[in-house]
Formats: C-alpha cells, sequence, structure tokens
C-alpha cells in the first residue's frame, strides 16, 4: 500500500464517565476521499475535535504527514496542512465573506504588523496577491457576488460553501468536512457533491467527510468509516458497508 | 524672527484660551487613552479594566528618564526619547501581564487588569521619595520649554498641537493595522477563537500584539501628558480614569475611531466645564462621578454598540445625508 497521509491510532476520549471516542484507528492514504457515518452522538464530530486538536484525547496518537502531531495545539496542526469545517457553522460573523477567506490566508504568507502600519511595498504586495487569490477561490465556490457581505448575512446554504472555501484558503494537504450538506436541499446537495470530487482533484486534497445523506457519503467516497457509540463497527466500500449487518442494525437501533 | 512665528502656534492666549488649550490637550490625552483602550476591549474585544496602570507607567517612565538625562541632552531629542521610554516601559509592562492573563477567560482578565492597574497605583503610592517620588509625586523637568523659548510658541498651544499629530497618527495606524493579515487575524479571534485556532491562527500571540501595542500608546500618551503637567501623583492614575476611558470606548462606539475622539471630547469638556462652576453649583457638579456610571448604565440599555455602533462619524454622515436627499426629493 502506498504511504499514510494521516492516522489515528486506538484514540480515545473520555468525558466524565461517557466514553465519547474509543480506541479508533483510521488511516487515509493521500489522495483518497473517505466517509465517516455513524447515528447521531456516535462521535463522529468528537472524533473531528482529536483529529484537528480542537480537543485533547484520553488516550492514543494523532499522526500526520509523518509526525505524531497529538501534543500539538490546533494552530500548528493547522499550519502542517490539516483544515476543517464545522457542524454547526463557525464563520467570523462580523467579517465579509472576502474577508473570511482572506483572513485564512494570513498563516502561509503573513506580512508584518509594521509593514501594515507603514503600508510598505511588500507589504501591500502581500495583501494584494491574499486578494486575488481570496477572490479566486470565492469565484470557485461561486460566491464572488457575495464577496462583500457579511457572513452571517449569507443564505445558509452559502454559508455551508464559505466555511469550505475558508478551510481551502489554508491551502490544506488534509481537508475534514462536518455535515457539510446539512440543511441544504437535494439539488444544492447533489451540486455540493460534485463540488468536492472535482475540489480534491484540483486542489490535490486528501477528504475525511461526515455526512448523515447517504446518497452523498456512498455517491463519492470510496471508503467509509462506521461509528457507533464511539466505537468503529465497520469499515470498506461502500456496498460493503450498505450490506455490513452490524451498520444495519447500528441505523435501525438507533431508529427505534 | 523666528520660524514659529509665522506659525499658528504662537498665538497670545487669553484666559478663555487658556482654559480652551487645557480642554483640548486633554482631549488628545484621553483620545489616545481611548483609541488603545478600544483596540483591546473594542476590535480584540477582551475585556481589560487596567488602563489607567499603563498610562501611569508611561508618565512615570518618562518623568524618571526626562530627570535621569536632564542637563545631559538638549531638550528635545530628550522629550522624544523619554516618550519611546516610557512606550517601552508600559509595553513591557503589557508584555508582562498580558503574556499570562490573555490566556484566562473575559472576566479573569477584567480583575486582573483591575488588580494590576492598582497595583501600579499604590506601588508608585509607596515607591521611595528619591526614587518615584512617593504619594507627593515626582516633578518632570520642563524640557519642553527649551522649544518654546526658542520658537515663542505658547507652551500648551505646542503640546495640544503635539497631543494631536500623536492621535491622528495612532487613529492611522490603528486603522492600518487593522486592514492587513495581523489585524484579520484579530478580528477573527475576536469574533470566534476556536475557529480562528483550528485554521491557523495563535489566539494568544494575537491578543498579547494587541494589548501590547495598546500599552505602549496608553504610556506614550502618559508620556506627553507627564510632559504638559509639569508635576504628576499616583493618585491622579486612580480607578475613575479607567471609567473614564472606558466610557469614551463605550460612547464612541467599541470599534469606531472617531466616536473615540467625539466621545472624549464630549466628556472633558462637561467635566472641565463643571470644574469651572463654583464650588456650589449643586447636583451636576457634586454628582458628576455618580453620573459618569449612570451614563454607563443607561448607554449599555439603550445604545449597547455605542452612539455610533462600530461605524465612523464619515458613514453615520453619509447614511444621514443620504436620508435627507431622500426626503427632499420625496417632498
Ligand atoms: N464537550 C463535551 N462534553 C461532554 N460530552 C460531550 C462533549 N462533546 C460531545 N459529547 C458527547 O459525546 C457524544 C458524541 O458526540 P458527537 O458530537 O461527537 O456525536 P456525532 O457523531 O457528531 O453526532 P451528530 O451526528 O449528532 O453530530 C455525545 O453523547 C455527546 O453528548
Ligand atoms: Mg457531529
Amino acid at each position: 500500500m502506498s504511504d499514510v497521509l494521516f492516522s489515528t491510532h486506538a484514540v480515545t476520549k473520555r468525558y466524565g464517565g461517557l466514553t465519547a471516542v474509543s480506541k479508533v484507528s483510521l488511516e487515509l492514504h493521500p489522495g483518497e476521499l473517505v466517509g465517516l457515518i455513524g447515528p447521531n452522538g456516535a462521535g463522529k464530530t468528537t472524533l473531528f475535535n482529536l483529529i484537528t486538536g480542537a480537543d485533547t484525547v484520553s488516550e492514543g496518537t494523532v499522526t500526520f504527514r509523518g509526525e505524531d502531531v497529538t501534543e500539538l495545539k490546533d494552530y500548528e496542526r493547522a499550519g502542517l496542512g490539516m483544515a476543517r469545517t464545522f457542524q454547526n457553522i463557525r464563520l467570523w460573523p462580523d467579517m465579509s465573506a472576502l474577508d473570511n477567506v482572506q483572513t485564512v490566508y494570513q498563516g502561509p504568507r503573513g506580512n508584518n504588523g509594521f509593514g501594515a502600519i507603514l503600508r510598505l511595498p511588500g507589504f501591500k504586495r502581500s495583501e494584494r496577491r491574499i486578494r486575488d487569490d481570496s477572490m479566486k477561490l470565492l469565484e470557485r465556490m461561486d460566491l464572488a457576488e457575495h464577496a462583500d457581505m457579511r457572513s452571517v448575512d449569507l443564505p445558509y446554504g452559502e454559508q455551508r460553501k464559505l466555511e469550505i472555501c475558508r478551510a481551502l484558503a489554508l491551502e490544506p494537504k488534509l481537508l475534514l468536512l462536518d455535515e457539510p450538506a446539512a440543511g441544504m436541499n437535494p439539488t444544492e446537495k447533489t451540486d455540493l457533491m460534485h463540488t468536492v470530487e472535482q475540489l480534491r482533484q484540483e486542489f490535490d486534497l486528501t477528504i475525511l467527510v461526515i455526512e448523515h445523506d447517504m446518497k452523498f457519503v456512498m455517491g463519492i467516497c470510496e471508503r467509509i468509516y462506521v461509528l457507533d457509540h464511539g466505537e468503529e463497527i465497520a469499515h470498506g466500500k461502500p456496498d460493503e458497508i450498505k450490506q455490513d449487518p452490524k451498520v444495519i442494525e447500528a441505523y435501525l437501533g438507533g431508529a427505534e | 524672527m523666528t520660524l514659529a512665528s509665522f506659525l499658528p502656534l504662537a498665538i497670545e492666549l487669553g484666559p478663555q484660551g487658556f482654559w480652551w488649550m487645557n480642554v483640548l490637550f486633554l482631549v488628545a490625552i484621553y483620545s489616545l487613552l481611548g483609541l488603545s483602550l478600544n483596540l483591546i476591549n473594542g476590535y480584540a474585544r477582551m475585556f481589560s479594566l487596567g488602563h489607567h496602570g499603563f498610562w501611569a507607567m508611561g508618565a512615570y517612565g518618562a518623568a524618571w528618564f526626562t530627570i535621569q538625562f536632564h542637563g545631559h541632552m538638549p531638550g528635545v531629542p530628550l522629550f522624544l526619547m523619554s516618550c519611546v521610554f516610557a512606550m517601552g516601559v508600559a509595553a513591557v509592562g503589557g508584555l508582562l501581564i498580558g503574556l499570562p492573563c490573555l490566556r484566562l477567560r473575559g472576566d479573569y482578565l477584567a480583575i486582573a487588569t483591575l488588580g494590576f492597574g492598582e497595583i501600579v497605583r499604590i506601588a508608585i503610592q509607596n515607591s521611595p521619595r528619591e526614587a518615584l517620588g512617593g504619594s507627593l509625586g515626582l516633578e518632570v523637568p520642563r524640557v519642553i520649554m527649551d522649544v518654546t523659548r526658542k520658537t515663542k510658541a505658547d507652551f500648551r498651544v505646542l503640546m495640544v498641537a503635539i497631543g494631536f499629530v500623536l492621535v491622528a497618527l495612532t487613529a492611522w495606524a490603528i486603522r492600518n493595522y487593522i486592514r492587513s493579515a495581523r489585524g484579520r487575524a484579530m478580528l477573527a479571534v475576536a469574533q470566534d477563537e476556536t475557529a480562528a485556532g483550528l485554521l491557523g491562527i495563535n489566539p494568544v500571540r494575537s491578543k498579547v500584539l494587541a494589548f501590547v501595542a495598546a500599552s505602549a500608546v496608553a504610556g506614550l500618551a502618559g508620556a506627553v501628558y507627564a510632559h504638559y503637567q509639569g508635576i504628576i501623583t499616583p493618585l491622579e492614575f486612580n480607578f475613575m480614569e479607567m471609567v473614564k476611558i472606558f466610557l469614551i470606548v463605550v460612547l464612541g462606539g467599541l470599534g469606531s475611531i472617531s466616536g473615540c475622539v467625539f466621545a472624549a471630547f464630549l466628556l472633558i469638556f462637561v467635566e472641565q466645564w463643571l470644574a469651572k462652576l463654583p464650588a456650589d453649583a449643586g447636583f451636576f457638579k457634586d454628582w458628576w462621578q455618580v453620573e459618569y456610571a449612570a451614563i454607563l448604565v443607561l448607554l449599555m440599555i439603550f445604545r449597547p454598540r455605542g452612539i455610533f455602533g462600530p461605524r465612523e462619524i464619515t458613514d453615520v454622515w453619509r447614511d444621514l445625508k443620504a436620508k435627507w436627499a431622500k426626503k427632499r426629493s420625496a417632498a
């Protein structure tokens, strides 16, 4: 098998007596598009938090680009090329759509405070590049017309797209999408599904996506991990997952 | 014939002019304090209650420096260097208090900075007489007089001019900073720190930068203030001053530069006007400190985002003009 871009080794997260994630091990190879599914409360978002450093693990390790990142802060992991979106949209509300994207570009090609205050030529050049690149991303996601709108004022579906746009501004290797299609209508969902697939090619991404919409997940993911009660209960190709009795049980059991 | 006699700096002031120059100078100082606190409490949405401490550090830093080097250096460079020194002292103070405290949640930061401001004042009050003057205060050599003697410029007019040049520079610097990568990072941390961290921004660094920069400006205000007053005492830098600065920021609108200067003018003018009234002028004079608090409470209830909100006066003016134009065309 080819090299591993990212993996978790038996990560566990306990909140008091509740084990939200229990000994989960994932492995993603460069260029893969992998799904993470499971009933509500299965621990999917918690796992994302452990991967990105939004929360600390109770046990286990997280490896990214050959480096153990378990002890790294969230912004340090992001700096290595790990970007995410949020299940509950977390755009910077009072900033314009454009500024939401521009803000993230600051890491990789930051310009310093003195240059900014004195408006030095180097600063201006850097700002122009950030602006141009951000506009390109907005155009790519069909958001250019909303560039100057405050992000909270955008329609819901556009906010979700803007979150992806903002994550792309980090120029990530690994993109983690937490229910990117939640709250979208069926047409928007289908559009987004194709967009995600295309983005992987265009930006050379490896993608891990949480999504409840089965058509979405089965439609574009090459592999799927299934969580239930914090544990990985199945893992495999979409067709295998569809027929896995444990998965069917988990979903039907949850519906009772 | 000197160059400055051509400048409006050399005007003759009557008592009325004196009073006005004093008001304007204080407006400049409080604008500097307001603008810098606005960076922390407005743009960065932290909650500091220790700004008077940095102001005091700057004032005493400049005074101490001037006393040390008075006579060894001509007036102008000494004045300038004492200002730089004061900024440095306040910035170091900001760094020392900021590094541990900015990891804390909002209300803890407020308590920690409040304690800091009081500690600075009490430490100065109890300092040995020969070091920082203790509670009796410190006399600052009038180095700026070197300039006024040569140029015949009026001392107060010159200080007002210096004050407002600094206000303009500070406003310009803050505006430029906000509209840059570092500034956007600061706003992002203010609006959603978790998202900022996960998208590659180091929140603590961003906050510490804003805090240190704001402290340095407060220090600068302190330095100019010390040179203007000629004598400074620790009691001037009490918590009531913090309330005043905070009121200016809230009145002007968190995150509005012109609103801040406008609010400083309003507050200082009223305060100085009341001070001029005879001692038995009654309610308004006696209860002024209570009125500060009352204004603050009323503002929080009716205009929690300040008079103009986060907008600039120019925005308000443009909106008003648009409204009038619409009315006229409708009529
Ligand atoms: N910060 C926290 N403190 C305590 N419990 C938590 C915390 N975060 C998550 N949990 C609990 O952990 C479990 C897993 O939650 P998580 O949000 O990861 O589920 P999920 O799979 O993302 O569900 P959904 O599909 O509804 O988004 C839940 O029982 C939740 O209540
Ligand atoms: Mg979730």
